[in-house]
């Protein structure tokens, strides 16, 4: 089963009264699983079919169904539901609540489950370890460098058993080798856990990781 | 669940703390706010405390019983409906709950002489050596008390005025016995006093009970005054009266409604009034710093949702925080009423004459926790309603546009 397809996607906004296109008829599969990249320049539409992705947004023509089912038809309670148990997000800042340290901002989004205590605290646990910070559980988040911000929203997605990150961005603003090593995480999570990863950037070297490449340029394929 | 709210009441406080100077300006806005309003109630309580006060003390004590009906007619001879054997009456009165002291009267309206000048006035007629232990706020300009004497009375200070007389003073009392017939006494003036209110003062006296009977003709008393132990005793003293049935009990605040009722009533309607004034200004004052706030906050409430938060999820939260915010500002405007009123204020305040009232006074601030509880109440309640616009507007912005909010 595909976990997304989308059928001639669109999606304008409004800019002073005028429609600017930011997607202009996209149609794709993404299957389970997948280590995806999503390409172009700054305004090719990358953010955008990543929000459409995401349900943070909807889409003005076209359709998208995710695991077969066609998300025009989801309630905003519907929606929250699959964001909250099946999406994970990473985007490039404000990731984190900032006046929580790491391990709360991990532990925030399993309380409203019906988790046992010990058993958050075995997961978050190991959702640090498993990205490196264990020795930064009681850091606050806005003491953290932008590497550890990326890699506490990367260890919040895997407490949460997602099938599929989104990530806007997600080496942005980390220095070369920060940026490599949060992909490297990626990439290993994907094929450990079989968690779908949609990314989107800029640079080359991180497309390289890729094991598959969207590219996209005025809101088309290319 | 519970687990959680502690972690949203524990992000609610770190948020508070976020930005140090904005929280610090939220706060001191509700906790001056809320030391006003504590300050007020407080001030309000003791203004409503003297007002009652003197209305007891001066002139009603607690209040009345009289024969049934006897206070909702007019009669054409009022001394048949007095009561007839006040002295087992008040034995009877006495074994009530609550009742410290009783005190036999009449209500006289005589012609007082001196000098030429006659004047009409309405006198009560009292048993001196007892009322003089309970009356302790009929204030005495000269003199004092007639206590025993038989031929003395004392008169309101306008009442003096307008005869021209002094303590020592002799004048003629004249009024009417229960056959019509008019009787004489010649008095000495024993004391001047006032209450505060102009209107009782100028045409009030008081004179022994002894004598406005032996002019009356009558043994009867018109009715028995109760001064009772507590001031919140009345209820149930009042309840315990009906086991005389032959008798009314009324209280002071029902005696004196044109004075002493509609006084607190109006009282109450202008502070319910300036007690708005001062919610609706911490209520834009906490709007405006929980609008800030929250615009500030728009990326991370779109993340929170991007990530399966709810719309009322997040609301709740800002709406704790919001209460966070109003509890400790309130707390803190609380116990700095409480410190200004055992400190600074702890004399009172001196206030000017009141309208119909002769003296200025000192209106002490009287706090009670039940006022604190309230105003922490009211500071949560307002700083609530403050969020609730801003957070609503929030949560309304599609996430894909928040998160690039600027």
């Amino acid at each position: 089963m595909n976990l997304y397809e989308a059928h001639n996607l669109s999606r304008r906004y409004d800019q002073s009264g005028h429609p600017v296109p930011a997607l202009r008829g996209l149609s794709l599969y993404i299957s389970q699983g997948e280590f995806v990249a999503i390409a172009g320049p700054s305004g090719s539409g990358k953010t955008t079919f990543l929000n459409l992705l995401g349900l943070l947004d909807f889409p003005d023509e076209g359709s998208l169904r995710f695991e077969d089912q066609d998300t025009a038809g989801l309630n905003e309670h519907q929606r929250t539901w699959i964001r909250r148990k099946r999406i994970g997000f990473i985007f490039q800042s404000l990731n984190l609540i900032p006046v929580l340290t790491s391990y709360e901002n991990i532990e925030y989004f399993l309380l409203k489950r019906k988790v046992q205590r010990n058993e958050i605290r075995k997961r978050v646990t190991e959702a640090l370890a498993s990205v490196g910070l264990a020795d930064k559980a009681g850091q606050r988040a806005n003491t953290l460098s932008g590497g550890e911000r990326q890699r506490v929203a990367i260890a919040r997605t895997l407490v949460r058993s997602v099938d599929v990150v989104l990530a806007d961005e997600p080496t942005a603003s980390l220095d070369q080798a920060t940026a490599h090593a949060i992909v490297d995480l990626m990439k290993r999570l994907n094929r450990e856990r079989g968690i779908a990863f949609i990314f989107s950037t800029h640079d080359p070297g991180i497309l390289a990781a890729a094991e598959r490449v969207i590219r996209l340029a005025d809101g088309r394929l290319v | 669940m519970i687990k959680r709210l502690f972690l949203l009441i524990h992000l609610s406080c770190r948020n508070v703390s976020r930005n140090r100077y904005r929280s610090i300006y939220a706060l001191a806005t509700i906790a001056t706010g809320a030391l006003g309003l504590f300050i007020f109630m407080g001030f309000n309580r003791g203004l409503m405390n003297q007002y009652r006060a003197n209305a007891i003390r001066a002139r009603w004590a607690n209040g009345q019983l009289c024969t049934l009906g006897y206070r909702s007619a007019t009669w054409e001879r009022p001394w048949e409906k007095w009561i007839q054997s006040p002295e087992a009456t008040m034995l009877e009165v006495r074994r009530l709950p609550g009742v410290r002291d009783v005190f036999p009267r009449i209500t006289v309206n005589a012609m007082l002489v001196s000098h030429g000048t006659t004047l009409a006035g309405q006198g009560d007629a009292i048993n001196g050596v007892a009322e003089a232990r309970f009356f302790t706020q009929l204030n005495y300009v000269s003199g004092g008390d007639f206590q025993d004497a038989s031929g003395s009375v004392v008169l309101g200070q306008g009442l003096a005025h307008g005869l021209g007389v002094r303590v020592g003073d002799k004048l003629e009392l004249l009024t009417r016995d229960v056959n019509g017939v008019m009787q004489k006494a010649n008095v000495t003036v024993s004391g001047i006093f006032h209450t505060g209110s102009q209107e009782f003062d100028s045409r009030s006296f008081r004179m022994p009970l002894k004598l406005a009977q032996k002019l009356l003709g009558t043994e009867r008393v018109e009715t028995i005054s109760v001064a009772l132990s507590d001031v919140d005793a009345w209820p149930a003293f009042a309840e315990a009266a009906r086991q005389l049935p032959q008798f009314e009990a009324a209280s002071f605040d029902e005696l004196d409604e044109v004075y002493y009722r509609h006084a607190v009533d109006w009282l109450d309607a202008q502070f319910g009034f300036i007690r708005s004034v001062i919610l609706l200004v911490v209520f834009l004052a906490i709007f405006n710093v929980v609008s800030m706030t929250v615009m500030e906050r728009t990326q991370e409430i779109a993340t929170l949702r991007a990530n399966g938060e709810s719309r009322l999820e997040i609301a709740a939260g800002h709406i704790l925080e919001a209460a966070v915010l109003g509890l400790v500002g309130g707390f803190f405007g609380v116990v700095a009423g409480w410190a200004l009123t055992v400190g600074p204020l702890a004399k009172g305040i001196a206030m000017p004459p009141a309208p119909g009232i002769t003296r200025s006074f000192r209106i002490l601030i009287e706090l009670a926790s039940r006022d604190a509880v309230q105003v922490l109440a009211l500071c949560s309640v307002i700083a609530i309603a403050g969020c609730l616009l801003p957070v609503w507007r929030a949560i309304r912005i599609p996430i894909a546009a928040a998160l690039h909010h600027a």
